[in-house]
């Protein structure tokens, strides 16, 4: 009997302490026993605890060797808090990959721009990781990331080599600067008279909170983005990650399996208006 | 469909047979205050072999359980987990059209994209003998107008038809044939006056309405053109008892929560619905649907709109025990008439 429910045994590698609650954990699943796992940017996982339950996380990194990958988590609830107590070499459960990711295809020779605040950079790094990846498929990228601090800045040192790509620009805010911080201040949304793209041809991909998602929807479509072009990733309560507990059910769609990275047409459908 | 005739008596000596060849024999049962629900009479008896109205409560129950294990946790340290199965061969005698159809409805639902294993599992080892309705039962259904009654058209394997005289069967599958089949001494051939009661029976139930447009009340909805006034007036009502969703035989949803016992336990799936209000809170406290009317809406669009695109009928099957159960009066049956009405 294939039980779908039953997670496969992973086993923390590293950890990575990324800001003051914020880790990043490099996982491998036993391949011996299920085989290497298979994902594309922008899909999801289910991680579990014994004893805690489990919750949905976006792969925060392209498949490494022997389909290793990394997810980072925040401490905001009763499962993430438990997480954080875990050591390398420690087991926890997955099961995944489940939900769609962006139109890759769609995306070759095309501009990209990416807006990322807070922990929502974390969804949109397996994408630019792979964009990166074949870099010569794709037009100029622009990279917007915003945070409360400069201390909760997530990949500060792979962010540095993003910079090094040609063409290829990094723009970076925070909300409460520190003394050192010598950057841009403010919403993401400062920053975008900064972008250098043709918006009638670029694609646009943002994740972060539903309220910065909102505005940033709202600048880029006034700066001439296509409404296709423009995709967001979303964030719902899901339990099961394939369509069947009803949590993540959104006019019809479930945001577990049509989701969670949907197109600003798609999301206007669903009754989501920037 | 070849329809057979079926005595009571025979009917108690083949219920009496068919009780042998299962692990659980779920029938409508008379409980303490004389409430009618489904319960097991494999050993204790106590079935009915027919009633009046439908069950407080549907045997939905039996196929997706207020709590079901998923796995064991084995060890938490480890994260050791060991499937569950459950291999229980059921019958399930005397269930009602309405619920007929709803079963069939949750097996395209849990089937469908990556499957459920559970619910398949347990379907796969039932065998559903449905009991059409003479008469019309609770006086808030409204299951001829859904097209789930008063006889059901599929998803029975046994389907048994009250005459004056005895019962008329008709097998819906391999597996009703084969009752028919192992019980032939049991059944004869259908009279043409048989036939003739249940159009009569039939006739009686559809005169009395006016089909309801499924296809015009999903456009309103999903055009947005359900006055705001009528979603304001069930989020008053709405006192969040969740007994639409307890009652309701086409509602799923649920949610996932482990229980442990020191270093083992399991993780089970619990009966969860959109009234509640934190059926979309999401860690960190975030409710993307705060407000009671939007669960409503939530609830009826799913059922009314939503599925009938995806299913080509409604998952509302007409049973009326949300109507009867709502402390404040909100009926779904109203809302449809007030939808169709103004649209």
């Amino acid at each position: 009997m294939n039980n779908e429910y039953l997670p496969k045994k992973a086993i923390i590698e590293k950890i990575i302490q990324e800001s003051s609650d914020t880790k990043t954990f490099l996982l491998c699943l036993n391949h011996r026993a299920y085989g290497r796992l298979k994902y594309k940017p922008g899909q999801f996982l289910m991680l579990s605890l014994a004893g805690f339950g489990e919750a949905p996380f976006t792969f925060a990194s392209i498949p490494g060797k022997d389909g290793r990958f990394q997810v980072s988590v925040r401490r905001v609830g009763a499962l993430t808090n438990a997480l954080h107590q875990f050591k390398e070499k420690d087991i926890v459960g997955v099961r995944g990959p489940y939900g769609n990711t962006f139109p890759l295809e769609k995306l070759k020779k095309k501009d990209l721009l990416f807006v990322a605040g807070g922990c929502g950079i974390a969804p949109l790094r397996s994408l630019i990781q792979y964009v990166f990846k074949h870099r010569k498929e794709y037009g100029k990228i622009e990279i917007i990331y915003g945070c409360r601090t400069p201390g909760d800045r997530f990949y500060r040192a792979e962010m540095e080599s993003w910079q090094n790509n040609p063409d290829t620009k990094v723009h970076l805010t925070v909300d409460e600067p520190d003394e050192k911080w010598g950057g841009s201040c403010g919403v993401v949304c400062v920053l975008f008279p900064k972008i250098k793209l043709n918006p009638k041809t670029s694609f646009a991909f943002i994740c972060g909170p539903a309220l910065m998602i909102k505005f940033a929807i709202r600048d880029i479509l006034k700066f001439g983005f296509k409404e296709p072009n423009i995709w967001a990733s979303l964030e719902r309560y899901m339990k099961c990650g394939i369509g069947k507990c009803g949590h993540c059910y959104l006019k019809g769609k479930y945001v577990c399996l049509d989701g969670p990275n949907f197109s600003y047409s798609q999301m206007k459908e669903l009754g989501i208006e920037a | 469909m070849q329809r057979f005739f079926i005595t009571k008596e025979n009917l108690k000596v083949l219920i009496a047979s068919l009780k042998k060849d299962c692990d659980e024999f779920i029938a409508p049962k008379r409980e303490h205050l004389d409430d009618l629900v489904f319960g097991d009479a494999k050993n204790e008896g106590g079935e009915l072999l027919e009633y009046e109205g439908n069950s407080v409560i549907s045997p939905r129950a039996f196929l997706l359980p207020q709590t079901e294990p998923l796995f064991e946790i084995q060890s938490v340290k480890n994260c050791g987990f060991r499937p569950i199965e459950d291999k229980k061969t059921r019958i399930f005698y005397g269930v009602r059209p309405c619920d007929i159809k709803a079963i069939s409805l949750m097996k395209e639902f849990f089937l469908q994209g990556i499957e459920d294993t559970f619910y398949k599992q347990k379907l796969e080892h039932s065998v559903f003998i449905s009991l059409a309705c003479g008469k019309r039962c609770f006086a808030k259904s409204f299951c001829n107008l859904m097209d789930a009654g008063p006889v059901a058209k599929e998803g029975f394997d046994l389907q048994l038809i009250p005459l004056s005289r005895g019962y008329l069967a008709e097998a819906g599958s391999k597996k009703g044939s084969q009752i028919i089949q192992k019980n032939k001494k049991l059944f004869s051939k259908a009279l043409p006056d048989d036939e003739k009661e249940i159009k009569a029976l039939l006739k009686n139930f559809a005169e009395r309405v006016k089909k309801i447009d499924f296809k015009k009340l999903a456009n309103i909805m999903q055009e947005d053109k359900v006055s705001p006034e009528v979603w304001d007036d069930i989020g008053q009502r709405c006192v969040v008892c969740s007994g639409c969703i307890t009652l309701c035989p086409t509602c799923s949803c649920f949610s996932i929560v482990d229980r442990l016992d020191g270093d083992k336990g399991v993780r089970l799936r619990y009966c969860d619905g959109c009234p509640y209000a934190g059926f979309t809170r999401m860690a960190g406290g975030s409710t993307p649907f705060p407000l009671h009317k939007e669960h409503i809406r939530r609830f009826f669009e799913h059922k009314l709109n939503v599925d009938l695109q995806r299913y080509g009928t409604p998952s509302c099957v007409g049973c009326g025990r949300c109507i009867q159960a709502c402390p404040g009066n909100i009926s779904i049956k109203k809302f449809i008439d007030t939808v169709i009405l103004n649209g």
